[in-house]
C-alpha cells in the first residue's frame, strides 16, 4: 500500500522502539521526559511573566532585562547579552532531550495514527482529549521552539524598543501569535499530567481546575504583552534607538 | 419517574461469520420501565423484537464482567447502568474496541484476558519451600489481606482496555487489567517472585514505562479501582530500582 513505510523505515522505527523498551531506557526515558518537561514548563512560566513586565512600563522592562542579563556585576549596570545566549543553548539543548525521548510516544504508523484517531471518536475522555492536544501542540513547538531559540543565540537584542522593533517592524508577531497558545497549552496540560503520573498529587479535579485558571491567565498575559510591544512599535522611528533610562 | 418514556436504541450490528454482512447502526424502541438498566432493555428487545441480537451477560449485578460495552461514548457495564440517567432517553451501543467482536455486541474478553494472563504470569507462584500442600499456611496480616483484597475486585470486563488510547495504538502494551494484577500479586507475601522477576515482566515500554498516564482506566473502570495510585506506586517503585 502507498500509506506504508519503507521496510527500511519500519527498521529503524522498530529499532528506536526497541532502544527504548530495554527496561534501564525505558525508566531512565520516562523520568528524563518527565524531568526535561517540568524544567521547561516551569521555565514557560517565569519567562511569560519576565516578558509582561512591559505592561509596567518601558522603564520596569529594561531593568527586568538588565537584572537578568548580570547587570550587578558590571559597573554601568548594563547586562550582557552573552549571559541570553548561553541560557538559550542551554534550553535548547533541554527541548532537543525533551524531543527526543517525548517522540517516543508519537503515533510512528499510520495504523497508530488511525487507531488514535478511532479511539478519540468513540470514546468520550476528556484527558485523553487533552493528550490529543499535547500531541498537536508538541508537533507544531517541535518547528517554531527552535526558530525562536536560534534568534535568541544569534541575535538576543532586548530591550523595550528593540524588542518592540523585532514583535512589530521585523514581523516576529506572527511566530509568537503561534508560539504563545501552542506552549501554554502544551506546558500546563504537561505540568498536569506529570503531577499525576508520578502520583505526587492526588486532588485531580482541583488540579485540573488550577489548570484551566492557569491556561487562560497565561494566554491573556501573553496577549496583552504582545500587543504592547506591537503598540510600542508602531510609534518608533526608523532607524530604531535602543532605550536608555533617564 | 421516568415511567411512560419511549427509548430510542442505537445498536451496533455486524456478524463475522455471515459472509455477506456488514457493519451497521440499526435503531430499536423501547418503553422505558421504572428502575431499567440498559441490560435489561437489552433483554426484552432480544425476547420482544430481534432474537437475533448478540450481547453477553452472566450475572446481571456486576460481578461477571460479561456485559461490559460503550454505551453513549463511556466504556462501561450494561447491568449497571440505568437508562434514567439519560435525559434525552437516546441511547447509543458499541461493542468494546480492542476485542476480538464475536458479532454485535459480543467481544472475546476470555480470549484476551487468558493470553495476559499466560503472558504475565498472573498466579500465585509459591515460595520453593513452600510446596507441601499438607502444610498449614501461615496467617495472613489483616491489613494486607485488605490491600490484596482490594485488587482482586477487578472482575476483568475489559473496560480500561477499551478506554485506553495506549492501548489500542500499542497492542503490546500490558494495560491496567495487567498492572493491577501484577501489584496484586507483588503484594502477596506468600509469592515467590522478587520485585526484579516482576520488573522483567512490566518495568518496560510494554508496561508502566510505556503507560502515558491518559486515565481513561480510572474514569471509566466499573468496578472504581485504583488504577492512578496503583501504576503510579509501580512506576516510581520501578524507577527508584532501575537506576
Amino acid at each position: 500500500m502507498a500509506n506504508n513505510p519503507s521496510p527500511a523505515k519500519v527498521d529503524l522505527i522498530a529499532s528506536a522502539v526497541k532502544g527504548f523498551s530495554h527496561p534501564i531506557w525505558a525508566a531512565r526515558a520516562d523520568r528524563l521526559q518527565s524531568a526535561s518537561g517540568v524544567l521547561l514548563g516551569l521555565f514557560i512560566i517565569m519567562h511569560l511573566h519576565f516578558e509582561s513586565s512591559i505592561l509596567l512600563g518601558k522603564e520596569t522592562f529594561y531593568r527586568v532585562v538588565q537584572l537578568l542579563e548580570g547587570g550587578m556585576f558590571n559597573s554601568t549596570g548594563h547586562g550582557y547579552p552573552i549571559v541570553t545566549k548561553v541560557f538559550s543553548v542551554f534550553i535548547l539543548l533541554v527541548v532537543i532531550t525533551h524531543a527526543v525521548v517525548a517522540l517516543r510516544r508519537f503515533p510512528a504508523q499510520i495504523g497508530q495514527w488511525h487507531a488514535l484517531r478511532g479511539h478519540l471518536k468513540g470514546i468520550r475522555h476528556k484527558d485523553t482529549h487533552a493528550w490529543f492536544w499535547q500531541l498537536i501542540t508538541g508537533f507544531i513547538l517541535f518547528f517554531l521552539v527552535p526558530v525562536h531559540l536560534f534568534t535568541m543565540i544569534l541575535n538576543p537584542e532586548i530591550g523595550p524598543n528593540l524588542s518592540a522593533e523585532r514583535v512589530y517592524l521585523d514581523n516576529v508577531w506572527v511566530l509568537y501569535a503561534l508560539l504563545l497558545p501552542a506552549v501554554v497549552v502544551h506546558a500546563l496540560i504537561g505540568l498536569y499530567r506529570v503531577a499525576i503520573k508520578w502520583g505526587l498529587v492526588s486532588q485531580r479535579k482541583v488540579l485540573r481546575q488550577v489548570v484551566k485558571v492557569l491556561i487562560v491567565y497565561l494566554l491573556c498575559l501573553g496577549i496583552a504583552s504582545l500587543v504592547a510591544y506591537i503598540l510600542i512599535g508602531t510609534e518608533l522611528t526608523i532607524p530604531v534607538q535602543p532605550f536608555s533610562p533617564h | 419517574m421516568t415511567q411512560g418514556r419511549t427509548l430510542t436504541f442505537n445498536i451496533f450490528r455486524y456478524d463475522p461469520q455471515e459472509a455477506n454482512d456488514k457493519p451497521k447502526m440499526v435503531q430499536y424502541q423501547i418503553a422505558e420501565t421504572p428502575g431499567m438498566t440498559v441490560f435489561i432493555a437489552l433483554n426484552k428487545l432480544r425476547e420482544e423484537q430481534d432474537t437475533s441480537l448478540q450481547f453477553d451477560f452472566v450475572c446481571r449485578a456486576g460481578i461477571c464482567g460479561s456485559c461490559a460495552m460503550v454505551i453513549n461514548g463511556f466504556p462501561t457495564l450494561a447491568c449497571r447502568t440505568l437508562t434514567a440517567k439519560y435525559p434525552k432517553g437516546e441511547i447509543t451501543l458499541m461493542p468494546l474496541p480492542g476485542f476480538e467482536l464475536i458479532g454485535d455486541l459480543s467481544v472475546n474478553t476470555g480470549k484476551f484476558m487468558r493470553e495476559l494472563a499466560e503472558r504475565l504470569q498472573l498466579w500465585l507462584h509459591p515460595k520453593s519451600d513452600d510446596i507441601d500442600v499438607h502444610r498449614l499456611e501461615d496467617p495472613m496480616d489483616p491489613e494486607e489481606a485488605a490491600r490484596l483484597y482490594e485488587l482482586e475486585r477487578c472482575v476483568e470486563c475489559g473496560v480500561c482496555v477499551s478506554a485506553c488510547a495506549t492501548k489500542q495504538m500499542r497492542d503490546t502494551f500490558v494495560g491496567a487489567v495487567g498492572m493491577m494484577k501484577i501489584a496484586r500479586f507483588e503484594m502477596d507475601s506468600r509469592d515467590g517472585r522478587t520485585a526484579e522477576d516482576f520488573y522483567h515482566v512490566i518495568g518496560n515500554q510494554d508496561g508502566v514505562f510505556g503507560c502515558m498516564t491518559l486515565l481513561g482506566c480510572q474514569d471509566n473502570c466499573p468496578k472504581d479501582l485504583p488504577h492512578m495510585q496503583q501504576i503510579a506506586y509501580l512506576r516510581r517503585k520501578m524507577a527508584m530500582t532501575l537506576v
